[in-house]
């Protein structure tokens, strides 16, 4: 097809070539265009077929208002085709179509509408109920919009932005341009996003005068230019709005260019104020086959010739209600359209000079006619009548212009929980009360002359910089009355639909819904327009109300010959289809990794994440850990316990905020030291355990679990937020490293490194000793035993870990020293009987049913300790549960982690077991009622897919190693 | 999303940076003398007042400061501007 | 013996050019093409304390007074101190070494507990707001100034060196940035992810040296 090449307002380089890929051919098409328009510049006419009945559909709005012409492109399903650029070597295929979009196979399901009246779905086919299943699976089939593949995987780069603004302007037409500019005079931040490509609006592509001698296209590009060159203006094009919330927040997404670093981006926009210069879309004229492929509206027909240089057909008819429809016919005429008719729906209100251009030309215009039907699969022949429908009269045409008029873009309004009414003059809906330093400009205000949308830009944007707290009283005056002494809101046509009856006459496209079954839905009851909605499925489709959202409540209102004014339905957000992967964004996977990560990696450790942390939970292909375990057990290893919470508390009330948190009395805890200790909740449930320093007066330092750590300061600071007291915290959870170095040879190792004196007389076990490796090292050493041996837990810079790894290894190597990993550890540990809180507790699990007990102080009630109300209940309570030892009475078929133990119910369950290397014997710990907790009681054991099978094991002694500790104080 | 609070020391700030604290119950009582339903009572209980009501939030990714601000709980906006507490 | 040496949590994945020890630590000075900005730096060997008193406003660490705000920062003799709330103060020794720890129990070296980065140059903070919805081009703030915040999800101080001169909207100036340090992978793949746009390069210590110059003078 032959391009308008030289029209002044294209938005296409006709000279910058680009391909497409639809039905196995190449088809070329320009830089600028969207897909839809390349289509369409090749012949294509039908681009889908609809959800339901498979009727054809075509180019109508050319905004993405409905699912006409959404298409599959490069394998994404239900791409609006129109709002996307073209790209070269794009693949693009039709949807719901068995053959072709031309000729489908399932387009005879149109002549069967009448077996599908509004809500079928909800009254047929439920009896018998055997009959759903297979009625949804041919449903289907036949219905629905694109396909996605299971495994598709979603290219592109996606990416986001977070901006801060005083000023955002939605929308990037005349007014949002010059509400932009008015608002960045006084140096203001201010953000604008326009929906389309390029700025401009209903500017862009006309040519007609602005009323002082300037086309309205140049203006346009005048205004761009001045934006463009205003620094504290930041523009988004290709950016439309997805949502808007309280406290101004505004959410977009933005489409890439060939030349961005992004596919897609979403951009959050936090702003003091927000114009919304959204302008208007068309509202559909209601009449029978009112979306055939050939019908279009207004904007369309005229953008498709002056924004894309296509003449949008050979010989059109013009039905309309709105003066822009005129406008178009005349310059569409002078661009080399043949018009046999233009209908307008008025009977008058016309801008006579427009009337006398029509005249000129010979355009024969009809007042109060409307189109009544379009014939053909794609338009061949229009039926006109008047609106009363008394005479009838057909025109052949292959193009039929067909607009209500217009219905502004009001969903940043409603989403922002603004009150919307109708407004009788213009016919639009209104916000009746405007959400705060929230305002609205251009077109969607009623105004149609182009001085007076300009101006009533350049007022929002003042008033939204003086909600920023601009003051520009004079200039907001004079803005004012500038508005004033202009045309204010047009009067809009108020015809609801042609004088037809409406089976074919479709009010959404999306969703198939036509006056008919808007009809059947209020004669069953459902006669408010949301009902409608939901029931009928008007404005349930992908573009939300975009084409039923203006004349779903003014049908409603007319049909229920009701009195009250109408109401509209809502919106939500996303306001537009938004890509998931949009929302997602760069998605950086954030996770903490020890001061030891790439030497553990480099050893061949397996990682899991553990809270925020990655930790190396293996060091072979072994899970069960065997030569990691017994290396220990009888020689000794190493252990990188990094993620351990570590924190200094310090200041004169530092012991007070430890008695309040810790069970125990801390006021016992001595220099030299170290003190185990564990912290409640007010339920008296366990949620900690640590062991407390004292490095010298009013200065401790502690220890939490690795998934505590990021809690700790907060929990400290709730739970004395009344009493005002004078103590620091500093998180040291990072800033020290943390080794493990265990085994019956970890003296040896240890003294090859340190001066210290690590005799058990100098150094026993329980104390606390700050130290120095490798002749200059500075580290805390303390001796603790949780895997049950010798061991020395040293607190480390963490820049130097690697160092005093490197250092111990070395000094290990005689000894055959080698890594355990978080398994071992918690294997070891186990057989101790030593407990992990998460593991061998949960929620309601108190410090009592754990059998730490003993940590809690019950003479410091003064402390108002945390929990220690509840425990003094709990204490009294017989139906607690109670941490057992267990052993399999078949030592090798260990029970998993989480395993039942019943008998005509739930009694508990297993926390940890494992089949110990050191004994033999399959061993674990368990959570059971306390009547289950005696030595020797014989537990039933349930565990998932055991087909009825049970495993049975019996109440033992705890622990099951080295039960006097005779090793770890070795 | 849309929730914004203001910290204290740092200023208003996206509604989630913070960890939501409960009502505000006045200071923990003392610990003698408190019987079981009472302590319960203090812990527990919420007025769940649709409207405007007191609460404790953290400002958790911020400065780490504990305060008492203001939420109309029914437009899930702060109304008032919070008390240093601290 | 193993060889006794510290190591920075951030690694760029590139060589440096240029490296000297200083008390143990591998300092970069210069990487190859660093490129003409936005650069990123890693300064986590620079001394950092917390210091923390009931009456931090009337101490003067490093001989400097507190600012009298939350969220206010002063930038002097390459130190820069800044107010976190009512009671507690970071201080950054951004210039060559820092003195040792005073004796005031308030104060504990945190240098350790954190990473510290250093972000200017050309749409440094068109990096920032990809990455944070936090105002780090306020313009109703002073630089220095400090925010305590979720920087691409993590809590951070970030204190605002240096804001675009002209109006806020060439993303140009600088900042530094603290978080903990077991995030420092994370981080700078963000970081540098999120750069890579605007052609972020990895630079040496000399060139925040520069940049830190070019602020005080």
């Amino acid at each position: 097809m032959n391009r308008l090449n030289q029209l002044p307002t294209l938005r296409i380089d006709p000279a910058e070539k680009r391909t497409l890929s639809y039905r196995g051919k190449s088809l070329p098409g320009v830089a600028g265009d969207t897909v839809a328009t390349a289509l369409f510049a090749n012949g294509v006419r039908i681009f889908a077929r609809s959800l339901k009945y498979h009727r054809p559909r075509g180019l109508y709005s050319l905004d993405g208002e409905c699912a006409n012409t959404m298409m599959d492109v490069d394998s994404i399903p239900n791409v609006r085709t129109e709002n996307t650029l073209l790209k070269n070597g794009m693949v693009v295929k039709e949807q719901n179509v068995k053959g072709s979009a031309e000729f489908d196979w399932m387009g005879f399901i149109d002549k069967f509408d009448w077996m599908m009246p509004a809500g079928f779905y909800y009254h047929t086919m439920h009896k018998p109920a055997a009959v759903w299943p297979h009625a949804m699976k041919q449903i289907r089939k036949a219905a629905g919009l694109g396909e996605i593949s299971p495994d598709y995987v979603m290219r592109g780069r996606f990416d986001e932005l977070f901006l801060k603004a005083d000023v955002t302007v939605v929308g990037g037409g005349a007014a949002g341009m010059r509400a932009a500019l008015a608002a960045a005079e006084g140096g203001l931040r201010v953000v604008l996003l326009e929906a389309r490509p390029h700025l401009g609006g209903c500017f862009d592509y006309r040519v007609s005068d602005n009323g002082d001698g300037t086309p309205l296209y140049q203006r346009a590009r005048e205004l761009a230019e001045q934006v463009a060159a205003t620094t504290n203006i930041r523009v988004f094009t290709h950016a439309p709005l997805v949502g808007t919330y309280s406290n101004n927040l505004i959410t977009a997404h933005q489409v890439g260019s060939d030349s961005d670093s992004f596919t897609e981006r979403y951009i959050e926009i936090r702003s003091e104020s927000i114009v919304v210069a959204t302008g208007c879309i068309e509202r559909p004229l209601l009449f029978d086959n009112n979306e055939r492929p050939g019908v279009m509206q207004v904007g369309c027909a005229h953008r498709l010739a002056r924004t894309y240089g296509i003449l949008p057909g050979k010989q059109a008819v013009f039905a309309v209600g709105h003066d822009l429809g005129l406008e178009a016919a005349i310059d569409l005429f002078d661009l080399g359209l043949k018009i046999g008719c233009v209908a307008d729906i008025r009977e008058d209100g016309q801008n006579p000079d427009l009337l006398m251009a029509l005249a000129d030309r010979a355009i024969p215009v009809l007042k109060g006619w409307v189109a009544a039907k379009a014939h053909g699969k794609t338009v061949t022949k229009v039926t006109l009548t008047t609106v009363e429908g008394t005479v009838k009269r057909d025109f052949d045409c292959d193009l039929l212009v067909a607009s209500a008029g217009l219905t502004p873009v009001t969903g940043p309004f409603i989403m922002a929980q603004a009150k919307m009414g109708y407004d009788n003059h213009t016919g639009y809906f209104l916000p009746t009360e405007l959400p705060e330093r929230m305002f609205p400009a251009g077109r969607l205000t009623g105004v149609g002359d182009p001085r007076a949308i300009e101006a009533s830009g350049r007022l929002a944007g003042l008033q939204a910089a003086a909600a920023c707290g601009v003051s520009l009283n004079g200039e907001l005056d004079a803005a004012k009355a500038a508005t004033a002494a202009l045309p204010g809101p047009e009067r809009g046509c108020k015809l609801v639909t042609a004088p037809v009856k409406g089976r074919k006459s479709f009010i959404c496209f999306d969703e198939d819904a036509t006056i008919k079954s808007v009809k059947q839905a209020i004669d069953k009851g459902f006669d408010v327009p949301e009902l409608v909605k939901r029931f009928a499925g008007v404005g349930l489709g992908p573009g939300q109300g975009g084409i039923p959202g203006h004349n779903l409540p003014l049908f409603v209102a007319k049909y229920t010959a009701s009195s009250a004014t109408p109401k509209p339905t809502t919106l939500r957000p996303p306001l537009v289809p938004t890509f998931i992967a949009t929302y997602a964004g760069a998605h950086h996977h954030m996770f903490k990794r020890t001061p030891l990560h790439k030497s553990q990696k480099a050893a061949g450790g397996v990682f899991r994440n553990i809270g925020v942390w990655k930790r190396a939970r293996y060091f072979s292909d072994d899970f069960d850990c065997r030569e990691e375990i017994l290396n220990v057990r009888g020689n000794v290893g190493m252990l990188d316990g990094s993620t351990l919470g570590k924190f200094r508390i310090h200041g004169p009330d530092a012991l007070k905020a430890l008695q309040r948190v810790y069970v125990s009395d801390m006021s016992k805890v001595k220099e030299g030291r170290i003190k185990y200790s564990a912290m409640c909740n007010d339920d008296g449930c366990v949620i900690d355990d640590g062991v407390v320093v004292k490095r010298g007066e009013n200065d401790y330092y502690f220890t939490t679990s690795t998934g505590r750590a990021g809690a700790t300061v907060e929990w400290i600071r709730y739970h004395t937020r009344f009493d005002g007291w004078d103590f620091h915290l500093v998180n040291l959870t990072d800033a020290m490293g943390v080794i493990n170095l265990s085994g019956p040879n970890a003296r040896k190792v240890l003294a090859k490194v340190t001066d210290a004196d690590l005799s058990s007389e100098a150094f026993p076990f329980s104390g606390y000793r700050e130290i120095t490796v490798g002749g200059s090292i500075p580290a805390r050493a303390m001796r603790l035993g949780f895997v049950g041996e010798l061991s020395y837990e040293l607190h480390v810079a963490a820049s130097y870990m690697q160092a005093v790894w490197d250092l111990l290894e070395e000094a290990g190597a005689e000894f055959g020293i080698r890594n355990f990993g978080v398994e071992a550890q918690n294997v070891l540990r186990m057989e101790k009987c030593h407990i992990i809180l998460g593991q061998e507790s949960e929620q309601r699990t108190n410090l009592l049913d754990v059998g730490l007990g003993f940590l809690w102080d019950r003479t410091k009630s003064a402390c108002k300790t945390v929990g220690a109300v509840a425990l003094r209940q709990a204490e009294k309570d017989p139906n607690r549960f109670k941490l057992v030892g267990i052993r399999m009475e078949d030592d090798d078929r260990p029970a998993r982690d989480g395993a039942l133990i019943v008998d005509t119910k739930v009694r508990g369950y297993v926390a940890t077991m494992r089949k110990s290397f050191t004994t033999g014997e399959a061993v674990g710990m368990a959570l059971v009622e306390k009547p289950l907790s005696d030595i020797g009681t014989r537990l039933e054991i349930f565990e998932d897919e055991c087909n009825g099978v049970r495993l049975y094991a019996r109440v033992v002694k705890m622990p099951f190693y080295d039960p006097n500790g005779e090793r770890m104080k070795a | 999303m849309a929730l914004t609070l203001t910290c204290p020391v740092c200023g208003k700030r996206n509604g989630y940076e913070f960890r939501y604290g409960g009502e505000d119950k006045g200071p923990r009582p003392a610990e003698e003398g408190m019987t079981p339903s009472a302590w319960c009572d203090y812990v527990h209980m919420n007025k769940c007042t649709a409207g405007v009501q007191k609460e404790w939030w953290f400002h958790r990714d911020g400065c780490g400061a504990w305060f008492t601000t203001y939420r109309d709980t029914v437009a899930n906006l702060e109304v008032d501007a919070p008390e240093v507490t601290e | 013996m193993a060889e006794i040496r510290r190591e920075s949590p951030v690694d760029f994945g590139v060589r440096s050019l240029e490296t000297e020890v200083r008390s143990d630590w591998p300092v970069a000075l210069a990487y190859d093409a660093e490129g003409d900005g936005p650069w990123v730096v890693d300064l986590s060997h620079k001394t950092r304390w917390d210091l923390q008193d009931g009456q931090v406003g009337e101490l003067t660490p490093a001989g400097q007074s507190v600012p009298a705000t939350p969220g206010m920062s002063v930038l002097a003799d390459g130190i820069l101190i800044n107010r976190m709330n009512r009671t507690q103060t970071s201080i950054y020794h951004l210039g060559s070494d820092a003195p040792d720890l005073p004796d005031h129990p308030g104060f504990t070296d945190v240098t350790e507990a954190t990473i510290f980065l250093a972000l200017f140059g050309p749409h440094a903070l068109h990096i920032a707001e990809k990455l944070s919805n936090l105002d780090l081009g306020d313009p109703n703030k002073e630089a220095p100034f400090l925010l305590q915040g979720p920087f691409c999800h993590v809590p951070c101080q970030i204190v605002t060196l240096e804001k675009d001169a002209e109006d806020g909207t060439n993303g140009a100036g600088g900042f530094v940035l603290t978080c903990s340090r077991g995030y420092a992978q994370s981080m700078v793949h963000a970081i540098l992810d999120a750069g890579a746009e605007f052609g972020l390069r990895p630079a040496g210590e000399q060139r925040f040296a520069q940049w830190l110059a070019a602020l005080s003078s």
